[in-house]
């Protein structure tokens, strides 16, 4: 299973390997799901998800036991959608009320499809598509009405593209259109998901109130996707780069891909991804929104990798040629980082925020622009997470010129306090010695004899001093000191 | 606050400094978002930067001359003051004391005595910057750096006049002061920033970058900052309007500072870049010399030493290399929430019109020297 060149890329690169090793070792899932519990169809539709998606799949499964069901349901349902929505088989007439009407569908004991094209990858979710409507008629209403509501939107919205020659022929026009595209595929599912996690009580309702944010979160996976298989879609004959984008640049979408043309094609890279990365402070603000920690990864993890993603492809022409990925090794740190904590995702956030900055070129249209939404993403993680606190020993700086003034006065003040002070203690002594001194004398004290004494002693000692530090440069000085001999 | 928008006439208003840089882009800014106010410009010198409208009319006047202020102000009977005037930052320390102390008192007494509505300071961002500390993200909260702690006495004598400006709020109740602080001002006419800068890249220096560039920092377009300044005399003139109610503290704006930015920090050496490309610099990120911090900082040591003896001005400071390597940006959260400032123009387009300008003005200069 595994190659040869995996192993001989993992053996040359071992902070990758280790980032491999850390995840599997040390990765706990915050839930599990109780297999024992579950009956045929439910195993069924578990069974779906993990052969329909390859990324979700993992996180999905680790979802709290309130929204495990409700989400896995949510993804199998969008993804038979889907289905029907990719297969060039299924003549438009037949498709179109398919899509409009595919939420009655999840009335219908018992439907099935059989109509797909034999090459369509996920063909059996629909021929078995009764254990998933079993399995969506046990969940508690109010999530079988947000999952109904968002399957009809989407259908409506995939009908909508597919009837529409204009998106077939030439592709997305505007960057509006584009957005609105995204919203439809995206956008719409990141509403649908914060309904059921704040149906079941696991995120702030405040962010149904702010449905930018959600948007946000769909918009950036999506055009994260849209950025990195431009190569792919081109071979499949799919366009999502808004002409608006690269119309600045070239005459047809082909042209992009043309080696002479390597300038331009960057340069429509990173509007593309100026884009999307205007949008990774909403993704961090609705992340701030999630209690409860496996919703909080089922939500990091797919981001982290966008931001990722998103830096792997900037200024890279190889976006053009080939499919680009992050490695394995990549994709583990970041799982390991996504799982833990906002403010380790605000890092991972502000990590590949400054790569990008890093190979910004000025000789860009966008330039600036990325420079301003980069600078955005780093401001907003200090809004949440400040690495500074207003100093307080500035404090006692002067407010204005009076005060400083008068503190400087106040210094002066002390300073002459503190001279007073001094004087006034040495004039205390020193009277209180007078006064000793002339009792002294009254009472008979001889002082002549006294400093005559003294006198002589000083003389002594200095006179031996010098003589010792003479000695010093002979041997040893005798030290016969006359003083001593008195004592 | 939504209601200072009904404010859509200051009255008589006076610009103090409406000749300078950012005081004749507000006289334009009134002249434009609020035509009905009645200006006068009051300068030292009022030869430059004039806008022909019959409701500007220009006065010369000192400052620092309290008599001749207080006669000005009971001619003119202002409703609000707009005070930006402010010497050049090289200028000596006496100059800042008379002009933006002083002089900032003296307009004060005069309007406390005409029985002015508004009254709005231009400070600066730089007084709660001090020589140790960045500023990441900072807001109102921090406190001023003054005094000893100052190293730029001109930023001190804005804090001073600052505190001077606040403290005078509602003394007498009805007059009503606030200060506006905004940070690395540029645009049509600017000395400070631009024309250094553009001046570095004819001279060849743009192959140099100091520090690794992960710093943020705010430059604000000219004309952001006259709206900010617009916006701050609407809503003294809105609680004036209301007395004597009070606002609540959450929405008042007298009494009170307000950092004004372009709200979009960036990376100072890709402002610098930004700036050079708009006047043709065409130089690839690999052909860029990176200089590290301290090793430019010793440089910046050396060179002013050197310099000094030599009595030349050093192609690079210590003040330099600290300037192009920290973190220099803020908070307009505030600003947003009391004033509803939101920037006019994007830092893209500001750095246009100033390059633009400064091209304009150089090919004029090159023609007259043609004839």
């Amino acid at each position: 299973m595994v190659r040869i060149g995996t192993v001989a890329y993992l053996a040359t690169h071992p902070t990758q390997l280790r980032s491999i090793i850390q995840w599997k070792v040390w990765h706990t899932p915050v839930h599990e799901r109780d297999e024992s519990k579950e009956c045929e169809s439910l195993k069924r539709c578990f069974h779906f998800l993990q052969e329909t998606s390859r990324s979700f799949a993992a996180v999905i499964l680790e979802l709290h036991p309130e929204l495990l069901v409700p989400v896995t349901l949510f993804y199998v349902i969008l993804r038979g959608l889907d289905t029907i929505e990719d297969d060039m088989t299924i003549p438009l007439e037949k498709k179109e009320p398919l899509l409009r009407n595919f939420d009655q569908i999840l009335d219908q004991d018992g439907w099935t499809f059989t109509e797909n094209g034999p090459n369509e990858k996920d063909r059996q979710l629909l021929v078995e598509f009764n254990v998933v409507i079993e399995e969506f008629k046990k969940l508690k209403p109010a999530y079988q009405t947000i999952i109904k509501d968002i399957t009809k939107r989407m259908g409506n919205g995939m009908a909508d593209y597919c009837s529409n020659a204009e998106h077939n022929e030439v592709g997305v026009n505007t960057i509006k259109d584009y957005e609105l595209y995204c919203h439809h595929v995206a956008g719409i599912v990141g509403e649908g998901c914060t309904q059921l996690f704040v149906e079941g009580g696991l995120a702030n309702p405040a962010l149904l109130r702010r449905p930018e944010l959600h948007e946000s979160m769909g918009q950036l996976l999506q055009q994260v996707n849209i950025i990195r298989d431009v190569r792919e879609d081109l071979d499949d004959k799919r366009r999502f780069y808004p002409r608006e984008i690269w119309s600045k640049h070239v005459d047809t979408f082909e042209d992009l891909f043309k080696p002479e043309n390597k300038e331009k094609a960057l340069a429509v890279n990173s509007e593309m991804i100026l884009n999307a990365l205007q949008r990774a402070d909403d993704c961090l603000y609705y992340l701030a929104g999630l209690k409860e920690q496996s919703v909080f990864n089922f939500c990091a993890i797919p981001q982290s990798m966008a931001l990722a993603t998103l830096e792997l492809c900037f200024q890279n022409y190889d976006v053009y040629l080939k499919n680009v990925k992050i490695t394995k090794g990549d994709a583990c740190q970041l799982m390991t980082e996504s799982t833990q904590n906002l403010q380790l995702v605000c890092e991972v956030f502000k990590r590949y925020t400054r790569k990008i900055h890093k190979r910004n070129n000025p000789n860009d249209p966008n330039f600036l622009k990325i420079s301003i939404a980069c600078g955005k993403i780093e401001q907003f993680v200090e809004t949440i997470f400040p690495s500074q606190k207003a100093p307080i020993d500035a404090k006692k700086n002067p407010a204005s010129a009076e005060e400083a003034e008068r503190s400087r006065k106040e210094a002066e003040e002390t300073k002459w306090d503190n001279i007073y002070m001094v004087i006034a203690v040495v004039l205390t002594i020193s009277i209180i010695t007078g006064l000793m001194l002339i009792a002294a004398w009254l009472a008979g004290a001889r002082f002549d004899i006294a400093i005559h004494q003294f006198k002589e002693q000083l003389g002594n000692f200095l006179g031996s001093g010098g003589e010792l530090r003479n000695a010093t440069s002979t041997v040893a000085a005798t030290p016969s000191s006359p003083g001593h001999s008195e004592l | 606050m939504s209601v200072p928008q009904k404010i859509t006439s200051l009255g008589k208003v006076v610009v103090v400094g409406g000749c300078g840089f950012l005081g004749h882009h507000i006289v334009k800014l009134i002249l434009e978002r609020l035509p009905a106010s009645q200006i006068s410009v009051l300068d030292l010198r009022t030869t430059a930067n004039r806008q022909d409208s019959p409701t500007v009319s220009y006065h010369d006047g000192d400052i620092s001359d309290l008599d001749a202020m207080q006669a000005f102000f009971a001619k003119t009977k202002p409703d609000v003051v707009i005070h930006t005037a402010s010497p050049h930052f090289h200028l000596p320390a006496a100059v800042h004391d008379k002009v933006n102390v002083t002089g900032t008192k003296n307009l004060l007494k005069a309007a406390q005595d005409s029985g002015v509505k508004a009254f709005v300071y231009t400070s600066s961002a730089s007084v709660v910057l001090g020589p140790h500390t960045e500023l990441v993200n900072a807001d109102e909260t921090w406190p001023l750096v003054t005094g000893d702690a100052q190293p730029e006495y001109y930023t001190t004598t804005k804090a001073y006049a600052e505190s001077a400006v606040l403290e005078a709020n509602r003394t007498p109740t009805s007059f009503l002061t606030c200060a506006i602080r905004p940070a690395g001002i540029f645009g049509e006419g600017d000395i400070q920033v631009l024309p250094p800068m553009i001046n570095t890249y004819r001279t060849g220096k743009n192959k140099f970058q100091i520090g690794e560039n992960e710093n943020l920092f705010d430059f604000t377009y000219v004309g952001n900052v006259a709206y900010g300044h617009l916006l701050a005399a609407q809503a003294l003139l809105h609680t004036h309007r209301i007395l004597p109610t009070v606002p609540l503290d959450s929405e008042k704006v007298d009494g009170e500072a307000f950092f004004i930015t372009n709200g979009q920090p960036v990376y100072f050496w890709d402002f610098i870049r930004a700036v050079w490309h708009a006047a043709g610099d065409r130089t690839k990120l690999s052909q860029v010399w990176h200089l590290d911090k301290d090793f430019a900082y010793v440089i910046g040591t050396v060179m002013e030493n050197l310099f000094w003896v030599l009595g030349k001005k050093p192609t690079l400071t210590r003040a330099q290399a600290r300037y192009s390597t920290m973190h220099k940006y803020h908070s307009i959260k505030k600003a947003n929430a009391r004033l509803g400032y939101k920037p006019l123009v994007d830092l893209e387009e500001g750095i246009k019109r100033g390059v633009q300008y400064i091209l304009d003005q150089d090919e004029k200069a090159a023609q007259k020297k043609g004839q």
